[in-house]
């Protein structure tokens, strides 16, 4: 390789765009190496047990503080399991309306909704959450559930504040409804013309050549409810407003909790103070890239798959 | 007999389907309407009680004012910031598509825009603020200018590869060279693509809390003057008057939010309605 | 196309149109533009005592306290009165807890940083560590309260002894209508209500926490073996599902009122404004006092109070105020501090900033504390207290 051929290869184009790659790469080992860096010592210092453990002992003395990140690690993942869980249904129901049923006159303003929806400020989320829809679960939902069935582990716990998994399950659901039908209305529309024309050619009615079109689609729809859940994973002001801030590990749906971006919004305003939570808060930040990073990456590679099936 | 039956079934079938799905769509809306209906109900008597002065004044004096000017000059700054970075990583990544780099640039580009809020600030609170030693405009809109990257970069592949190659090939016939081609020929073209994926991440940001919480600091008593100085904002103020028990802050937590939709909307409606295409959040 | 153009035009001309009436409201330019209102703030230089200066062409100056929200009210008012006679200082008012208060002071982040419970001694070397010397020093008197959402009772004061209290919080009483709690308030003993009760804390690092804490080590030994004091406890209750936080004393009033059959600690003003019940603890002397004015300042006056040289701030004990021997005096009164710095060598603040501090802490230590200008629920610093604010507030150096 002489240096004329590195010279020529080495064109304006990528003079000028090679810097911004580079800051791009930078930025995220920064941040990689940054959260590592910042996280060691909680995690040299407590091991296993600070992502098993649910103790939140602060002290200022530093040989006395204990932390264990269970109880926010399982408040994430509790509340985003339920938020997609109640995603599923309604938003593929919503993709299909929009795609297959909907009047001509309906369907673009449905599609503007949804991306209101999807860009609103979560802060707007959280205070209609917080003074509107807490309530209105708690007395209507919650309630009715407790008084008739608490007999389930599910509903076991009396929905004295309203806030709880539940609540941020529902307001993180709202949430990412309209991220996720937006991943299946597109894959809905990637559908060949000539698949569902056939399927009306067989003299199927709507409700079956959906049928069979949804199965079809079926990977995209996947990746988009994991993608969904990975957006869950991260949302922090309106699920703080919402959850209860309470270390408390719990099946019941009622029960306050907490997760770790609330933990984080709550505390880490003070946690300098004490030795080791700014390394604690870290460790769970940590927890929470890693985590979103490997589901994201789950779903891109699911998306990215099916769409090149899709295209050959 | 039996045919006709059948038949008959799957027609009900048929018209359960549609009410379902229809109801699950309702079901799926009914919360936007909600939400703007509870806010102008509840927003718009605190802002025509104080009028023109509730998006003037300072916050003791009963407004909001010093909290919209650093929503508009947090965005200002964090787009200045990011834009550039992000159409230049977006038009290498539409260039190179099957190289190494190429591929993993758009991949951490797209898990970037994944990427929990609140890590981006307790990031930029760690390497900005504390060896500053002080919340600031600065630390705020870098914070803002990391989220906002990803979006305009991954708007401006996707537009960029949307243009036929056919003219890509007629730029070089021509004798263009490479960054000839994509910034003078392909950017034109996709320019509003690129535009829309610029505004719809102005918009995102200018409505972010979680990355604002620990890096602008807040300022409701006076207006911003410096980049260096902390700067208040919209969402931070709405956020920490919702936890407040006191029913004025909620009153005016409702008045800002009001006031927080209409600028929002008002980005985002026209935009979205100048371009008739899919696309997605 | 020309749309979205139109739009990007229309934003950028909001800007300046909007910060343009920001500076007309302020008064501090004539309205001449964006432009003009940083060069003319960076030329001119305050002349003299902030006093003097109102509504001319001078430079605003912005100053910032964080921390503890056990005196939020009070401090609110302050900054409004205070703004009033001098227009030219701003004053930022923010939350955040004693914690963030002490750690926000340490780097910097703020002004004036406010912590209910004295600096300890860890913290305080690290401050020293700066290079800058902090002082620390009492700003107003509040008192902890009790407080709880029974809607069968209302406003109804309850009774609570020392071993009920620590037990409610420790979760050994777990219903309303337990026996304990029904035998003290005999009143309306029918009307308590078979419900669990649910405990509201604070989720962030507390002074009040540590106020209402350090009482409850005084008077439980279980409560002292098994919790403990400090700004941040583990919550007993949590671990049984009836516990929940809530951010600030605001986050803790807003969680209350939402929540039936809850009960909270928090400070007195809280409750005055949002119209709350307070029950009436048992005091060292058996007897059961209600917060108010009064008694707070019975508790004051009944300990000859030792506040150490602000230099020296950490010496200083929490429980000083705390279970007065006297059979009116409420049992959990405390001290609430402010932090600023000496200022060697101008360190923290310029000089400009140096003379607002020194000038509104005079101001808080002499007439702040005058009853038209406290807020309802806090009860003015001694004499001889607040002479070390006023000696802490003299020796910043400009």
């Amino acid at each position: 390789m002489d240096f004329k051929k590195i010279l020529r290869k080495l064109d304006e184009f990528k003079i000028i765009t090679m810097p911004t790659i580079f800051v791009v790469f930078l930025l995220f080992a920064a941040v990689l190496v940054f959260y590592f860096t910042s996280a060691y010592p909680a995690i040299e210092k407590y091991g296993i047990d600070l992502f098993t453990t649910n103790v939140w002992k602060a002290t200022e003395d530093a040989t006395k503080e204990v932390y264990g990140l269970a109880a926010p690690i399982w408040g994430s993942i509790y509340t985003s399991v339920i938020a997609v869980i109640l995603a599923i249904p309604i938003a593929i129901g919503y993709a299909i309306y929009v795609n297959d049923y909907a009047p001509e006159k309906l369907k673009y303003p449905l599609i503007i909704i949804s991306d209101i929806m999807a860009g609103l400020p979560t802060v707007i989320y959280g205070i209609w959450g917080a003074f509107i829809l807490v309530p209105f679960l708690r007395d209507n939902i919650m309630m009715f559930l407790y008084e008739n069935f608490s007999y389930i582990p599910f509903f076991s716990t009396p929905p004295i504040t309203g806030y709880g998994y539940l609540s941020a399950g529902v307001l993180l659901a709202i949430m990412v409804i309209p991220f996720a039908s937006a991943i299946i209305r597109e894959a809905y529309a990637m559908v060949p013309k000539v698949h569902k024309e056939g399927l009306y050619a067989l003299g199927t009615t709507r409700y079956e050549a959906t049928k069979v079109i949804v199965s079809y689609i079926k990977p995209a729809i996947l990746s988009g409810f994991i993608l969904a859940f990975g957006r869950a994973l991260g949302e922090t002001v309106a699920v703080s407003l919402v959850i209860g801030n309470s270390f408390n590990i719990s099946y019941s749906l009622f029960s306050p909790g907490y997760t770790i971006s609330s933990l984080i919004a709550n505390q880490f305003g003070n946690a300098e103070l004490y030795a080791y939570m700014v390394p604690t808060m870290y460790a769970g930040g940590l927890v929470l890239f890693v985590v979103g990073l490997i589901v994201n990456l789950i779903g891109l590679y699911y998306l990215r798959r099916w769409r090149s099936n899709v295209s050959h | 007999m039996f045919h006709i039956d059948y038949k008959k079934i799957r027609m009900i079938k048929e018209n359960i389907f549609l009410i379902v799905v229809g109801a699950l769509t309702l079901l799926a809306t009914l919360p936007l309407f909600h939400i703007v209906f509870s806010i102008v109900s509840k927003g718009l008597s605190t802002v025509m009680e104080s009028g023109l002065p509730f998006i003037t004044e300072t916050f003791s004096n009963g407004g909001i004012g010093p909290a919209i000017v650093g929503t508009l000059i947090l965005t200002i700054t964090a787009t200045a910031i990011g834009v550039p970075l992000a159409f230049l990583a977006g038009a290498y990544a539409y260039e190179f598509p099957n190289s190494f780099i190429g591929k993993s640039t758009k991949i951490l580009l797209q898990i970037m825009l994944e990427f929990p809020t609140i890590l981006v600030g307790t990031f930029i609170a760690g390497i900005v603020v504390f060896p500053m030693g002080s919340y600031s405009l600065l630390a705020g809109a870098l914070a803002l200018a990391m989220i906002l990257m990803p979006y305009v970069a991954v708007y401006t592949e996707e537009a960029m590869a949307e243009i036929p190659k056919i003219y890509k090939e007629g730029g070089y016939a021509l004798g263009c060279t490479r960054a000839q081609v994509i910034f003078k020929v392909i950017t034109k073209m996709a320019k509003k693509g690129i535009l829309t994926g610029l505004l719809i991440g102005i918009a995102k940001v200018s409505g972010e809390t979680a990355p604002l919480l620990y890096t602008a600091g807040g300022l409701y008593e006076s207006y911003p003057n410096s980049l260096f100085e902390p700067v208040g904002s919209l969402p931070l103020l709405i956020y920490s008057l919702v936890q407040s028990p006191s029913p004025e802050d909620h009153k005016m937590a409702w008045g800002a939010a009001l006031v927080m939709v209409i600028i929002f909307l008002g980005i985002f409606i026209p935009i979205r309605y100048s371009l008739k295409k899919d696309i997605k959040i | 196309m020309k749309r979205i153009l139109a739009i990007i035009l229309g934003l950028c001309l909001i800007i300046p149109m909007v910060s343009l009436s920001g500076c007309t409201d302020t008064g501090t330019t004539q309205t001449t533009g964006g432009e003009t209102q940083t060069t003319g703030g960076n030329t001119q230089t305050t002349g003299g005592n902030t006093q003097t200066t109102s509504g001319t062409t001078q430079k605003v100056i912005q100053l910032r306290t964080t921390g503890a929200s056990f005196p939020k009210n009070q401090i609110k008012t302050w900054i409004a009165k205070y703004q009033k006679i001098n227009p030219n200082v701003k004053i930022e008012y923010q939350g955040g807890g004693s914690g963030q208060g002490q750690k926000d002071f340490l780097k910097g982040l703020t002004h004036i940083g406010r912590s209910d419970t004295p600096v300890k001694e860890k913290m305080w070397n690290d401050l020293k560590g700066t290079g800058d010397q902090p002082l620390q020093f009492p700003e107003i008197v509040g008192a902890v309260v009790i407080t709880y959402n029974i809607p069968e009772i209302g406003n109804h004061n309850l009774k609570l002894s020392r071993d009920v209290l620590a037990g409610i919080f420790i979760g050994n009483i777990e219903y309303w209508d337990d026996e304990r709690i029904k035998s003290l308030n005999p009143d309306v003993a029918n009307k308590l209500p078979h419900k669990k009760i649910t405990v509201v804390h604070r989720s962030d690092s507390s002074g009040t926490t540590a106020i209402f804490t350090t009482f409850l080590s005084m008077i439980s030994k279980e409560w002292e073996e098994k919790v403990g004091s400090g700004k941040l406890v583990e919550w007993p209750t949590d671990k049984m599902e009836r516990g929940v936080g809530g951010k600030g004393n605001p986050g803790v009033i807003n969680t209350l009122k939402n929540t039936k059959y809850s009960i909270a600690y928090t400070e007195l003003s809280y409750t005055i404004e949002e119209k709350l019940p307070t029950a009436a603890i048992e005091n060292r002397n058996g007897k059961y006092v209600i917060p108010k004015d009064d008694t707070i300042k019975k508790a004051v006056s009944g300990v000859k109070s030792n506040i150490p040289d602000p230099k020296e701030g950490y010496k200083e004990d929490t429980k000083q105020l705390l279970d007065a021997p006297s059979d009116n005096a409420y049992p959990i009164v405390a001290f609430t501090h402010f932090l600023v710095w000496e200022n060697i060598n101008n360190k923290h603040y310029s000089t400009e900033e140096a003379k607002a501090i020194k000038d509104f802490l005079f101001w808080v230590l002499t007439d702040g504390q005058k009853p038209e200008n406290l807020a309802p629920g806090y009860v003015g610093l001694p004499q001889d207290v607040a002479n070390i604010g006023l000696k802490a507030a003299k020796s910043i150096k400009e």
